[in-house]
């Protein structure tokens, strides 16, 4: 009989290699790689080429760059984690193979925890390769002072959209589907959170809705880290507790969604 | 002990009873089949024992545990092959086998299995490029990774052409020199017949018959069926008298049903020689397990066979 410590090793050992075998399919699969990881930087050598030298007059005459590498960032971190995983679990379970997975003798977490292990490398290179080309190509960085406030908005925003992502497969029904009902959900709040362009001036009402969602959260939270005009350690409490919120509403819906036998759907 | 033990199971839908007080047993070491048509319960109660459905009412176990339970332990020892079941399709087979087997403590290598299931051509090929037959050996090598004691095939064979079929078969009796015990559900009668130490026939989720296929519903006491083409200008009546439970003839084709073949025989080959006339078609045979088994199941009367049935054999 083996001992349970030795059993918690060895499974922490079967997750960890479940995300580089993750990892493997991800990069062979050329669209879903371009559509998780190659198409925020596309739009972020686009737009901040064409509005670079442009500044945003209720923020102080902040320079548009300052604010749009963290929203673009923030759509990133959208797109590898809560996109990426919800898109591929759906396809995975309409495959039957994660009822195939279910049959062996793999503990669940750790195959879910090798998952998002994955898609957390595939967002911590993603987020690597925007903040190089944010430094090198337009000049926008992270100070040092801040980086609390930034390290702490990518982490906290990666799990909850992790979680969620997982969890809102649950409400997906066919994997044909899930592009579909994932844009709905996220499409329109970028609009209305920042992601893309100042929405300072957009009607207060609109404004309120946008704060009650994880995506203002999150790209509010990274603006905040990245303003030069930011004092402090660049941490922005609503934010955090946005995206905390939400994190525990992602935890719920994941576990559920995991509880769920496979065999009688 | 027996690998599996199943003592009144049954299973509710809603309003449908898809599994009615079913009760069996599986040796170690035994090939078991379910045989029956789509709907029958099968799938149903497969699915059971492999732990992906619960059981509305019944005792069971698989290798002395309750499958609902869902010990890690019995997952290390039983392998499924799924009727439908995808797999990760970027990978590669050999990649899949690896990654498959690190999940077991005991493990066959992939190279052993990629030989067994003939897929040594397709080592390096991803999952998403193999074909049909190519992915389901692909599933019995994964079903095989952590060394079962205990192997489960759905359907193994749907959708295989004929001499994919043969080529399965041989693998899968190749386990049964293993020492494996295989727990098999088909509606292919050949394939009960050719693989299975027992077969149970079900039909609307009740096993109606259990036993070896030569001896399912009594069929090796089963008379004799005697068939030839009516010679022209010769009618049923003129034929010489046998002892035969039945004497018909449809259009000019005769079948006598005997249980006393070689007799039977005999006088109507020597009749044939007496009026020197050539009995077309003529042939001699046993019930097959499909008479029996579509009898069993309600689709067929006893003798009554279909016109296509020499052709397709």
């Amino acid at each position: 009989m083996t001992t349970a410590p030795a059993t918690l090793r060895r499974d922490l050992g079967l997750a960890s290699w479940q995300a580089l075998y993750e990892q493997r399919a991800f990069w062979r699969n050329r669209a879903r790689a371009f559509f998780a990881f190659l198409m925020p930087i596309m739009f972020l050598v686009i737009f901040a080429s064409i509005f670079g030298k442009q500044t945003i007059a209720t923020r102080h005459g902040l320079p548009y760059n300052d604010f749009f590498v963290p929203g673009i960032l923030a759509y990133g971190i959208i797109a590898t984690t809560f996109f990426n995983i919800a898109v591929s679990t759906a396809i995975l379970r309409d495959q039957g193979v994660l009822k195939r997975m279910q049959g062996t003798p793999l503990p669940r977490w750790s195959y879910v925890a090798g998952r998002i292990a994955s898609s957390a490398i595939t967002t911590l290179m993603m987020t690597a390769l925007v903040l190089v080309i944010a430094r090198l190509g337009y000049g926008v960085h992270v100070r040092g002072a801040t980086l609390a406030g930034f390290i702490v908005a990518l982490v906290l925003g990666s799990a909850c959209f992790t979680t969620l992502g997982i969890g809102i497969v649950r409400f997906i029904d066919n994997a044909d589907a899930a592009p579909a009902v994932l844009n709905v959900a996220i499409l329109p709040l970028t609009f209305i959170s920042g992601v893309w362009f100042s929405t300072d001036n957009q009607p207060a009402w609109l404004r309120h809705v946008a704060e009650v969602f994880p995506v203002h959260a999150l790209a509010d939270g990274l603006q905040y880290a990245f303003n030069p005009h930011t004092t402090g350690a660049g941490i922005n409490g609503g934010d955090v507790l946005t995206l905390a919120i939400w994190l525990f509403v992602g935890v719920v819906l994941m576990i559920r969604f995991l509880r769920q036998p496979l065999g009688e759907r | 002990m027996n690998a599996i033990e199943v003592t009144d199971l049954s299973k509710r839908y809603d309003q449908l009873e898809a599994v009615r007080e079913v009760s069996f047993e599986v040796a170690a070491g035994e090939v078991f089949c379910l045989l029956g048509p789509n709907g029958a319960g099968k799938t149903t109660i497969t699915e059971i024992l492999e732990g992906y459905r619960s059981r509305s009412a019944g005792e069971v176990t698989v290798l002395g545990l309750d499958p609902a339970a869902g010990a890690r332990e019995l997952r290390e020892r039983v392998g499924i092959v799924l009727q439908s079941c995808g797999v990760q399709d970027g990978l590669t087979v050999g990649e899949l086998l690896e990654m498959y087997g690190r999940y077991h403590r005991q493990r066959r290598s992939a190279d052993e299995l990629i030989e067994l299931v003939e897929l040594e051509a397709k080592r390096d090929t991803r999952a998403a490029q193999l074909s049909g037959g190519q992915r389901r050996r692909l599933d019995l090598a994964l079903a095989l990774v952590g060394d079962p004691d205990l192997v489960f095939l759905d359907e193994p064979t749907t959708g295989f052409d004929p001499q994919a079929r043969r080529h399965a078969w041989a693998t899968i009796r190749a386990l049964c020199g293993l020492g494996k015990t295989i727990f098999l559900t088909t509606h292919f009668m050949d394939e009960a017949q050719t693989l299975a130490d027992r077969v149970a026939v079900m039909r609307a989720g009740q096993i109606i018959a259990l036993g070896a296929p030569d001896e399912l519903g009594g069929r090796d006491a089963r008379p004799v069926e005697i068939r030839f083409e009516l010679p022209d200008g010769w009618t049923l009546d003129e034929l010489p008298e046998v002892a035969a439970r039945q004497r018909s003839a449809e259009g000019r084709r005769v079948l006598i049903r005997t249980d006393q073949a070689v007799r039977a025989t005999a006088q109507i080959t020597a009749w044939a020689l007496d009026h020197d006339v050539e009995l077309a078609q003529f042939s001699v045979s046993q019930p097959t397990l499909e008479d029996v088994y579509l009898e069993l199941t309600g689709e067929r009367e006893p003798g009554e066979r279909k016109q296509t049935e020499a052709a397709r054999s």
